[in-house]
């Protein structure tokens, strides 16, 4: 458990670039859509996502807006041009890791 | 009405981090919980809930403060500061700048400031649990910049020639004046 933990951290900057893909969205949203898209196995603590998106901020890769909503200040993010770059680069080099693991665990037919 | 839980976090998280970063989280929090109480749970079971899926403020606090601007400033300032040293050292030494008319105190002065410049970036640059003291580095910040303008406009006005551990120094100080220069402004504001 504490081994995928480890794992999912190296890639959280991926995974969060990616549920940002469609659209912006504020961290307890991209929260949802990490635990709901991994079946609830990526179960994050909440308030470890806002820290990492600030991150990703502060490197550029999305931008935060602040907007109104039930009574309070809520911040959005969006993924910038490098954003997407930087996660169309991230998926390729996935898809080329995951298939080469594949190759090698599966058994041939 | 909030549960007396959520509402001694949420101080909690506005004692320790600026109101930006607060306001942030502590708006995930309030979401957490009130998808807890539209589930129907009680009052305090949707507040200890929403607490253990949040995090405990300690984790919260030190994630925050290890994303902070200052942290990584005052990192990379203190970096750059073997290279500066040494570049600046090699350079004084070549140029024999204990023969250069600069007075005592002034010497002292900048020797005390750098000092007190690096304690403070150090303090910064280690902080984990602290986001307060990250923010030293917006007080370091300025004085390092003082010391390289200090040092270059010396080195222009007294060294004998321009030799190239000279030049090598001064590059090496230009280039942490730009950095700060420009980093300035967003620690101030953080």
């Amino acid at each position: 458990m504490k081994a995928e933990a480890q794992v999912l951290k190296g890639h959280l900057d991926t995974l969060l670039l990616a549920s940002l893909e469609n659209g912006p969205q504020h961290g307890y949203a991209v929260k949802e859509a990490l635990r709901a898209g991994s079946g609830a196995r990526f179960d994050l603590p909440t308030g470890t996502i806002y820290p990492a998106l600030r991150r990703l901020e502060a490197a550029g890769l999305v931008e935060g807006t602040w907007e109104q909503a039930d009574g309070r200040r809520r911040r959005s993010y969006e993924l910038t041009p490098a954003g997407r770059r930087r996660l169309a680069g991230d998926r390729t080099a996935w898809r080329d890791f995951a298939s080469a693991v594949t190759a090698i665990l599966e058994p041939a037919p | 009405m909030t549960s007396p839980l959520i509402t001694g976090y949420v101080q909690g998280l506005h004692r320790n981090l600026p109101a930006a970063l607060a306001d942030e989280a502590a708006d995930g929090l309030m979401q957490t919980y009130q998808h807890h109480r539209a589930r129907e749970a009680s009052d305090q079971e949707a507040a200890r809930t929403a607490l253990a899926e949040f995090g405990d403020l300690a984790t919260v606090v030190g994630e925050f403060t290890r994303q902070a601007p200052g942290r990584r400033a005052a990192r990379l300032l203190l970096a750059t500061g073997p290279v500066a040293s040494s570049c600046w050292a090699a350079a004084l030494v070549l140029g024999r700048a204990w023969a250069w008319p600069i007075p005592d105190t002034a010497r002292a002065s900048f020797g005390a400031v750098l000092l007190v410049a690096a304690l403070a970036l150090a303090a910064a640059a280690t902080s984990r649990h602290s986001y307060q003291r990250t923010r030293l580095a917006a007080a370091a910040s300025p004085l390092i910049l003082a010391l390289d303008v200090t040092a270059v406009a010396a080195a222009g006005l007294f060294a004998p020639a321009l030799t190239w551990p000279l030049c090598l120094a001064i590059a090496v100080s230009v280039t942490r004046i730009a950095f700060t220069a420009r980093t300035l402004p967003h620690l101030a504001a953080r």
